[in-house]
């Protein structure tokens, strides 16, 4: 009915009165929603945009924080090329994500199956391997730091039992990073707990279909469950893409328990751009690192996203 | 029809009136009182100053202690705000790990706290950033001997550019300690008095068995940053070329350290760093191989003898002695290094915080100082406080210290110069202990990397 009033409305009138109550019916909408959403955008524009281009400028510039920025030119840029800690750092960020990235969307997607199955005990199951998760992830590390200590930790201590030499995980420039990538492994909840939800949301009748046309269990995994779910292995892949490359929090925690690090094996890039800003005070150069790693994680999602209409199936595109 | 809808515009504008703009409005008039609020809570403390001149000023120190120190400067804040009726300090603690990117933000926002108390190397900075105020103003009246009043490594690990910009409230002295019945199952009689000596009798100490390692000799790694604590001994504390640009790698005293420290490489890095983590973590942190009665040799300060030892493992009382490091330079020395406190650019009350600084050091509160340092286990940063009967007792009563305490006034010992990149030369400077210890780089290549990181342009 309100559809018709309209059209009705737009008849009677000639289309200059039309035109300006219709504009002025958007402006007073329009105030109305501005206001309503202020405060995301109030947000928006000091916590993101604000920063954002700060750290553009500030790229830029020579400055420690507290006297005013000199304009440098892309100096801080091409001083990160010279620079072998960076390269160092670069390194031991792509060495991480190259492994964790499609490990931790492998065993998230294979937990996910296993506890979609239909087995006794599934609710148990399913609690047991999300725990981790909602464990804190500092004190995760400091259990790490413990079981993974090849002098006193349970890990090499059953390794000896086995009669196999333990390495010496966070101590070994070898070893230092996959122990990194196990700890990355160990709190897997949360992409798990959306395969699991991706998974149960795939109609019976698909599979049914497929075993009916004569589909074993890796064909319907291969032509039914991924393609179903990828919309949600892009997202998964996406999310930890950004979280691997910004990997901080836990190889701080565990460096400050005087473990880690060896020849620079576990120094992260995040590391590396707070040491600069908060404990040389080169905020100009951190600025640079900050802006740099925004380039290549956009370059690599953007890629990512390219890529998806390959491999990512969209049912209501089909439509 | 066209009534109806020309009826739409008033109900639209009503419902605007009665639901719309007002609850637009209420939230508008909420926040406008939230910024208000929040507005005259932060400022309280400003206009009240500004109003009554006379009334208590009040301090905020901040630290990065935690544990047992917390209650050590409760009783010092306590002490001082019962001596000093216009002054109220409020100590607040944060976490070391954090600690240098707060103070940072702090100071960038406007809004530090009065009095910062800081022991990470990056006054050369801050000094040369404008990060803190020089307290070289307020060296006059009484406060005018206060330099001369100080051990000198105290003074120099404050000074840039003939500024005074910070001042310790204790310092940090470094000495041998040796386990005495390690070195009694490995037949040696005496500690040892020479280089050449410390490097046999730590060999005769090391045990691996079946690939493991069951008890360290000595170890040049010292909280992950042996090079700058043993420049001292070897006189290459501060290697600058006729430029003024930092050159260890030509430095003869700074290629025999390294040279030193490369040869403790044949040992199992990982093992060692692995060992004394385990034990550390044990003990929160707190403890280490040697104190687990595991390590022959250590070099560390007097903490390690007054706290972690009757703490963690008492075992080792009357176990262990303290020699002053027998380096290849004249005579006994220590690197400087100690707890800063410093005044950060926007303090609200920079005059009484230097009051309260002095304090701290216990400049005119001598007696004070002398009785509290020993319970954080720390050197003085005056031998007049060293002198006061409090701390004698002390000594007295742990004979161990005496080095510690003798090395501090030694012409031999040194601070690492403030320079504004004093922070990135000594993070240099641990990476290339470890890298040297791990044989991803020579000797050489280490010293050179230390310049390469020193000499940035800031």
């Amino acid at each position: 009915m309100k559809g018709r009033h309209t059209l009705e409305l737009r008849e009677a009138r000639t289309p200059a009165s039309t035109a300006v109550i219709s504009r002025s019916i958007r402006r007073r909408q329009m105030r109305i929603g501005l206001l309503f959403v202020s405060p995301w955008i109030l947000g928006f524009l000091a916590f993101f945009a604000y920063p954002f281009f700060a750290t553009l400028y500030y790229s830029f510039t020579n400055f420690n924080g507290v006297s005013a920025a000199k304009i440098i030119g892309f100096a801080n840029y091409s001083s990160l090329f010279h620079d072998s800690l960076f390269r160092s750092a670069v390194f031991n960020t792509f060495y991480y994500t190259a492994f964790e990235l499609p490990l931790s969307t492998i065993v998230a997607l294979g937990l996910a199956m296993l506890l979609n199955m239909n087995v006794r005990g599934r609710a148990i199951y399913r609690t047991v391997f999300y725990i981790p998760s909602i464990v804190p992830l500092v004190a995760s590390c400091m259990i790490f730091v413990w079981i993974f200590n090849p002098t006193s930790g349970v890990v090499n201590a059953l390794l000896t039992g086995l009669h196999i030499p333990g390495p010496d995980w966070f101590f070994s420039i070898t070893w230092s990073k996959p122990s990194f990538i196990i700890l990355g492994l160990w709190g897997l909840g949360q992409p798990m707990v959306i395969y699991l939800a991706s998974l149960q949301g795939i109609p019976k009748d698909m599979y049914e279909v497929a075993a009916l046309e004569g589909a074993g269990p890796f064909q319907r995994l291969r032509h039914v469950t991924l393609p179903m779910i990828s919309p949600i292995i892009l997202f998964n892949v996406v999310l930890q893409l950004v979280l691997c490359v910004s990997y901080f929090t836990q190889a701080q925690v565990i460096e400050s328990q005087d473990v880690g690090g060896p020849g620079n094996s576990t120094w992260f890039f995040v590391q590396y751009l707070y040491e600069q800003a908060f404990n040389f005070l080169r905020f100009g150069y951190a600025s640079a690192m900050g802006f740099f790693l925004f380039i290549v994680t956009g370059i690599v999602t953007v890629v990512l996203f390219k890529s998806s209409s390959r491999w990512v199936y969209y049912a209501g595109d089909q439509e | 029809m066209i009534e109806q809808a020309q009826h739409d515009g008033p109900i639209r504008q009503l419902k605007y009136r009665r639901f719309v703009k007002p609850t637009a409005m209420f939230a508008v008039a909420a926040m406008m009182v939230a910024l208000v609020s929040y507005g005259t809570a932060g400022g309280t403390t400003k206009t009240t100053k500004a109003v009554k001149p006379h009334s208590v000023v009040n301090l905020t120190w901040e630290t990065m202690w935690s544990g047992n120190t917390l209650t050590l400067l409760n009783q010092m804040t306590t002490a001082f705000n019962k001596t000093h009726p216009g002054i109220h300090v409020t100590e607040t603690n944060i976490p070391s790990s954090t600690g240098l990117a707060k103070i940072a933000s702090q100071i960038a926002a406007g809004d530090p706290p009065d009095v910062f108390t800081q022991w990470w190397p990056v006054l050369g900075e801050y000094a040369a950033t404008g990060s803190i105020d020089s307290m070289s103003p307020y060296l006059t009246g009484k406060y005018a001997g206060l330099e001369k009043w100080e051990y000198p490594i105290a003074v120099a690990g404050g000074t840039y550019k003939n500024q005074l910009y910070a001042i310790p409230m204790s310092m940090n002295s470094w000495a041998l300690y040796y386990n005495k019945s390690i070195m009694a199952a490995a037949g040696i009689k005496s500690p040892p008095k020479t280089l050449a000596q410390l490097d046999a009798d730590s060999a005769k100490e090391w045990v691996v068995k079946s690939g493991r390692l069951i008890q360290i000799g000595e170890y040049p790694n010292v909280d992950g940053n042996g090079f700058e604590f043993f420049t001292s001994f070897f006189g290459a504390t501060n290697c600058f070329n006729s430029a003024g640009k930092y050159d260890f790698a030509n430095c003869p005293n700074a290629i025999k350290e390294m040279n030193w420290i490369a040869s403790f490489a044949k040992y199992p890095y990982s093992q060692v760093n692995s060992m004394e983590a385990a034990y550390g973590s044990v003990a929160g942190g707190d403890d280490d191989a040697f104190v687990a009665g595991k390590e022959g040799f250590q070099v560390t300060g007097p903490w390690e003898g007054a706290q972690n030892i009757p703490v963690t493992n008492v075992g080792m009382e009357g176990n262990f002695g303290v020699e002053a490091f027998p380096g290849t330079v004249g005579g006994p020395s220590t690197i400087g290094q100690g707890n800063f406190n410093i005044i950060p650019k926007g303090a609200s009350n920079p005059k009484d915080a230097f009051e309260f600084i002095a304090w701290l050091a216990g400049f005119n509160n001598t007696n004070f100082t002398a009785s509290e340092d020993p319970l954080g286990g720390w050197v003085p940063a005056s031998p007049a406080v060293a002198a006061a009967p409090a701390y004698q007792k002390w000594i007295a009563a742990n004979p161990w210290l005496k080095p510690f305490l003798s090395q501090m006034g030694s012409k031999y010992s040194a601070t690492p110069a403030l320079t504004p990149t004093e922070s990135q030369l000594e993070a240099a400077e641990a990476t290339a202990t470890n890298n040297v210890l791990e044989h991803t780089m020579t000797p050489a290549a280490a010293l050179r990397y230390i310049d390469s990181q020193g000499n940035v342009s800031s």
